[in-house]
């Protein structure tokens, strides 16, 4: 009796919803805020220590960084730095706009430049991520609108990093109240000031009238933000629906699909890929993924086709090398293992394995059923697979660790449209390295920090092929990603998971 | 009684000391916290420079004894995901909890208890038919799904109340609901079980038959002998509350004490943790100690233990 | 209760029998479990389909009842087109051993160590709600989180992590009734016979606590079997592709507003369960205590 009474309400209820005829939602275009809902808490807004992509969206729209990468075009635009030049390999010279204002008022200069980068470098200082900075030796004013950055080492993405990803903060008042001060009240120069706070649940902006003209990222069509923490996607469909919320991300294909008829569903494709990790180093333990075979018939055995289909949806496409074919240097002539179980099966009896072999298999930051559906798939031509949930940090840990043979997760590349981002983590003999093939990190190494395009593209083309023909690694899929909008939003969405409010306006 | 408040700040003062060195030991098993801060494009380097900035390269025994030592003088350190002062983000979340919480709690007492012992008079009657079937419902209904159906009837199709968030009193409404149903059932079937034991007893059966009231008889007899184990478990559940229904926050975008621990858990902000751990053990001890007074007053003869 | 000589015990005894016979709840509810355990114990022969069986073409079908249902999948199929009768079948394996072992191991734990705290009071008192409140101060989730980092997932890990985190209620309750029971006339009348404390506790005190038991008990399975969902999604637990139906509520979550069928299911047979050992319990304190009046 409960089970009928239970089962017929649910029913109902999700075909009232279905047949829900509300009018469509333009609360925010009413009053010109635009209403965002993030489900992970937006970390302190001082960029340089923050990891999670939500507070790094908040931060591009309170500071801005000496240059700006235009993704639409692919160019890379002046911003505070009006012209830049290497005035030899090592070093590069900016001249800064004059005129411009942070929010506090104070008068932007070289001072806040050479005060802010050489204050990060600081390694006491905590910034998250080392790549970031590690390739500036010291930044030095030449005049009061002029600097110049010293390089500690060639680094083919120094321009990349100086595009936003390397704000400029007011030297005076990050001098007076530091890192917590950044954070408990920022001040930048760029198109929105925080105006209120409350940290990871509520953040209100509103457009800086004095952002400097000829700034890239233009002048803001929309007037106010609030962006509020939804941890439940369910609730931020049902505000999505009655109107409560103008943009919000990440919403898994099925609900896309079922949400499409009754609001704005966007999709875009992004840099982030997912891979299996195998394990081939020798200072690992014996796993079964040493073997050359053993790892080739991983790779016939996943049906990659039928889960890209079923769970990642949207602009997807199965990878065969282990970066994305929207980066740089991410060579697509390389070895390709069609889904093939026979072969698979073959391939384990060559290997010396006629009845199979058991692996464990560590997913973290990946959906479940994706990992569960790899999982089986395997077990179908006899690798079977413990198939263990961890925390991200639990599972890179063991990875690095060497106690993993397979470990199932994604990569961003900070973003970055260059296989350098990808490659010379994974493969380049780090910590997360657990090939460590001689012959593949020298060709990366090169190709890291050599100028030449077309020397780095060489080199990256023939460590991919490498890569691929060893089947080092199950690269699985890129990610998409479906905004949910009012139907009053003009959005558009960039293949770095950067928001860019500053160029959306209302229809 | 004094006594007695001495020992108990003694267990309450051991208390905090023993889960914090529990917590801060099982945070490191769980995964280094450098690690975790490292976030997911963290590489190698970045964990390593990490540790070193925030200091947890020392040894564990040491990192404990610093933190007890600037907790002993109030300052419970900076959260190492906001970096802002633990107590700023905690006074910031508390008193939503603590609203949030209590309200919940005496909404489930007044609806719960009542219906205990209204179904205990007439033990398999059609009363209580339906409040075990109630309890029943209770159980089993995971929060998340009552609460977004009453998201969905309430928010979505009549637009009564807000979808999520808290800052009008409207918002509490259906987040109160749905945390004091999911306290509903166990204090609902301890009081009718309790009710059904008394009741049965001779000294009640006397009083019957003096012809005393029949209410006087429930209420001051029965109900006094029946609740004792109820105020404890009460006490309990309304910690639970109070450490927040996880869920229930998540639902309706409620940002409360539960969901920071939770979510700091994940990320490894460990003085928020600690923090929130501390709290959550003076709660506790709080309200232990709570109910047994409360016990000691309706049941004189406790009072000698 | 200890006095009883043998004539009298046949006699309840015979009541007590009679009483079980005549209990509707007891036969409605041992029915119940009875009919789940056995769903559970004969899983492969009645389960349609393999229960493990993915059909990445054939997901998120609907049940019966909605339009586009497929006949061979009667409730339909999950999010990786595994047939969800075949997993809610094979799930009440898991769901009633962990829901029943779990609140067993727990009650035993918290019941001893209740009576203890509450039949010596004192320095043993103190000791023990040192422990509960511990205990009670200590996140769930991080003791999983640190058992899941150490030793992986497994069903043995999980149901030792709960029997060893649940049993806070079966202690607050049990110390609580102890102490109100101690003083009463009957038990202290057992000890003035110089009965010995053990005999006093497990004799005098633990049978009148029975109703309080079962009471704690019956809510304590429902909040095992979704504890073990909650978990399982942290990675310890039943490991993928084991079903449980905490796990499948679990799983269903994200899909709950369009998809409710997906958590009415496993939500129902819960419900049923949990219907099924309140009115066997109920039931069993009914006939005893008719029969012991």
């Amino acid at each position: 009796m409960a089970r009928l009474g239970l089962a017929s309400l649910m029913g109902g209820i999700a075909l009232a919803l279905l047949g829900l005829s509300a009018p469509p939602a333009r609360a925010g275009k009413a009053d010109d805020t635009l209403n965002v809902a993030f489900a992970l808490e937006p970390e302190a807004l001082d960029t340089y220590k923050i990891a999670g992509r939500e507070g790094l969206i908040l931060s591009r729209h309170i500071y801005d960084g000496l240059l700006y990468k235009d993704l639409d075009t692919g160019e890379i635009k002046p911003a505070l730095a009006k012209a830049w030049r290497f005035t030899d390999p090592m070093t590069m010279e900016f001249d800064l706009r004059e005129g411009v204002t942070f929010h506090n008022g104070a008068k932007f200069t070289a001072d806040d430049v050479v005060y802010t980068l050489n204050t990060v470098l600081d390694p006491n200082y905590g910034t998250r991520f080392r790549i970031a900075i590690d390739w500036i030796e010291r930044v030095e004013k030449v005049s009061e609108f002029q600097v110049r950055i010293k390089m500690a080492k060639p680094f083919a993405g120094a321009v990349e990093m100086l595009a936003d990803a390397l704000p400029i903060y007011p030297a005076a008042y990050f001098k007076e109240v530091g890192s917590a001060g950044m954070a408990a009240k920022p001040v930048g120069t760029g198109p929105y000031r925080l105006v209120e706070m409350t940290p990871g649940i509520r953040y209100a902006f509103e457009r800086f009238e004095a952002h400097y003209a000829g700034s890239p990222k233009g002048r803001p069509a929309i007037g106010k933000i609030v962006v509020r923490t939804i941890p439940e996607l369910n609730t931020q469909f049902a505000e999505l629906l009655a109107g409560k919320l103008d943009w919000s991300w990440r919403i898994p294909p099925d609900q896309a699909a079922r949400l499409a008829s009754r609001i704005q569903i966007v999709n875009g494709p992004i840099m982030r890929i997912a891979y299996v990790g195998l394990t081939v180093a020798a200072k690992a333990k014996d796993y079964p993924t040493r073997n050359l075979l053993v790892r080739r018939a991983i790779n016939h055995a996943v049906n990659r086709e039928a889960i890209v289909q079923a769970f990642a949806g949207g602009a997807s496409q199965v990878l065969n090398a282990a970066c994305n074919p929207k980066q740089f240097g991410c060579a697509q002539d390389v070895a390709t293992y069609a889904y093939d179980p026979a072969k698979a099966k073959a391939l384990l009896s060559e290997a010396g394995l006629p009845n199979g072999v058991d692996i464990e298999m560590v997913f973290a930051a990946m959906p479940r059923p994706v990992a569960e559906a790899v999982a089986s798939d395997l077990a179908k031509v006899g690798i079977r697979v413990t198939l263990n949930e961890q925390q991200y940090a639990a599972g890179v840990q063991k990875w690095r660790a060497g106690e993993l043979p397979a470990f199932f997760t994604n990569w961003g590349s900070y973003g970055t449209g260059d296989v350098a981002f990808i490659i010379s983590n994974f493969f380049g003999g780090g910590a997360d390295d657990l090939v460590q093939d001689k012959e593949v990190i020298d060709l990366v190494t090169v190709a890291d920090t050599a100028q030449d395009r077309a020397l780095r593209q060489e080199n990256y083309a023939k460590a991919l092929k490498k890569i691929a023909d060893q089947a080092y690694w199950l690269p699985m899929y890129d990610f998409n990603i479906n905004y949910g909008l009012s139907t009053a939003l003009n959005f558009k969405p960039h293949p770095d998971e950067f928001a860019r409010w500053w160029l959306s306006s209302w229809k | 009684m004094l006594p007695f408040l001495a020992r108990r700040l003694i267990v309450a003062a051991l208390v905090a000391l023993a889960v914090s060195m529990v917590a801060f030991g099982l945070m490191f098993v769980a995964g280094d916290p450098a690690v975790v801060l490292a976030g997911q494009a963290g590489r190698a380097q970045d964990v390593e420079m990490i540790r070193q900035a925030y200091g947890l390269d020392r040894p564990l025994p040491v990192q404990f004894l610093g933190w007890i030592g600037r907790a002993l003088t109030g300052n419970f350190g900076t959260s190492l995901y906001f970096n802002l002062p633990v107590a700023t983000i905690i006074g910031e979340r508390l008193p939503v909890t603590l609203m949030l919480g209590s309200v919940a709690f005496l909404l489930a007492i007044l609806v719960s208890v009542p219906l205990g012992i209204a179904a205990s008079l007439k033990p398999g009657g059609l009363l209580d038919r339906a409040a075990l079937l109630l309890a029943v419902l209770g159980q089993a209904i995971p929060s998340f799904w009552l609460g977004l159906i009453l998201i969905v009837v309430f928010g979505v199709w009549w637009g009564l109340v807000p979808i999520s968030g808290t800052e009008s009193w409207q918002g509490y409404i259906l987040p109160v609901i749905v945390l004091s149903y999911y306290a509903m059932p166990a204090l609902m079937r301890l009081t009718r079980a309790g009710m059904i034991e008394v009741l049965g007893a001779d000294y009640i059966r006397t009083a019957r038959a003096k012809g005393l009231a029949r209410l006087r008889i429930l209420m001051v007899h029965a109900l006094r002998n029946a609740v004792l184990p109820l105020v404890s478990l009460a006490a309990v559940q309304f910690g639970m509350m109070l450490s927040g229904s996880i869920v229930i926050e998540s639902v309706f975008a409620i940002n409360g004490l539960g969901r920071l621990a939770w979510e700091s858990l994940l990320r490894s902000d460990l003085p928020v943790v600690q923090a929130i751990i501390l709290i959550l053990s003076l709660i506790y001890v709080t309200l232990t100690t709570a109910a047994d007074l409360v016990n000691a007053w309706l049941d004189p003869r406790l009072r000698s233990a | 209760m200890t006095v009883l000589d043998l004539d009298s015990r046949i006699l309840q005894r015979r009541k007590l029998w009679r009483r079980i016979n005549r209990s509707t709840g007891i036969h409605l509810g041992g029915g119940l479990l009875a009919l789940i355990a056995a769903i559970a114990l004969l899983a492969p022969l009645l389960a349609p389909h393999d229960p493990i069986a993915q059909d990445l073409t054939r997901r998120l079908l609907p049940p019966f009842w909605q339009a586009g249902s497929d006949p061979a999948h009667w409730l339909g199929t999950d999010n990786l087109g595994r047939d969800y009768l075949s997993r809610l079948i094979f799930g009440a394996r898991v769901s009633l051993g962990i829901g029943l072992g779990v609140t067993l191991c727990a009650g035993l734990i918290g019941t001893m160590l209740g009576l203890l705290a509450g039949y010596f009071g004192g320095k043993t008192d103190m000791l023990i709600s040192f422990i509960i409140t511990t205990r009670l101060s200590l996140p769930i989730v991080l003791v999983a989180l640190a058992a899941v980092a150490l030793g992986g997932a497994s069903l043995q890990t999980l149901a030792i992590v709960l029997s060893l985190l649940l049993w806070d209620r079966f202690a607050v309750v049990v110390r609580s009734a102890t102490q109100g029971l101690r003083n009463r006339e009957f038990v202290q009348a057992t000890v003035s016979f110089g009965a010995s404390s053990l005999h006093v506790m497990l004799r005098g005190i633990l049978p009148n606590l029975r109703n309080t038991l079962i009471v704690v008990a019956t809510l304590e399975v429902a909040n095992v079997i979704l504890l073990e969902a909650a978990l399982s999604f942290l990675g310890l637990g039943a490991r993928p592709p084991t079903p449980s139906w905490g796990l499948m509520i679990a799983e269903g979550r994200e899909h709950i507003l369009f998809d409710p069928w997906l958590i009415a299911l496993p939500g129902s047979a819960l419900c049923l369960l949990i219907l099924a050992v309140n009115l066997l319990g109920d039931g069993v304190r009914d006939a005893l205590d008719a029969t012991s009046s």
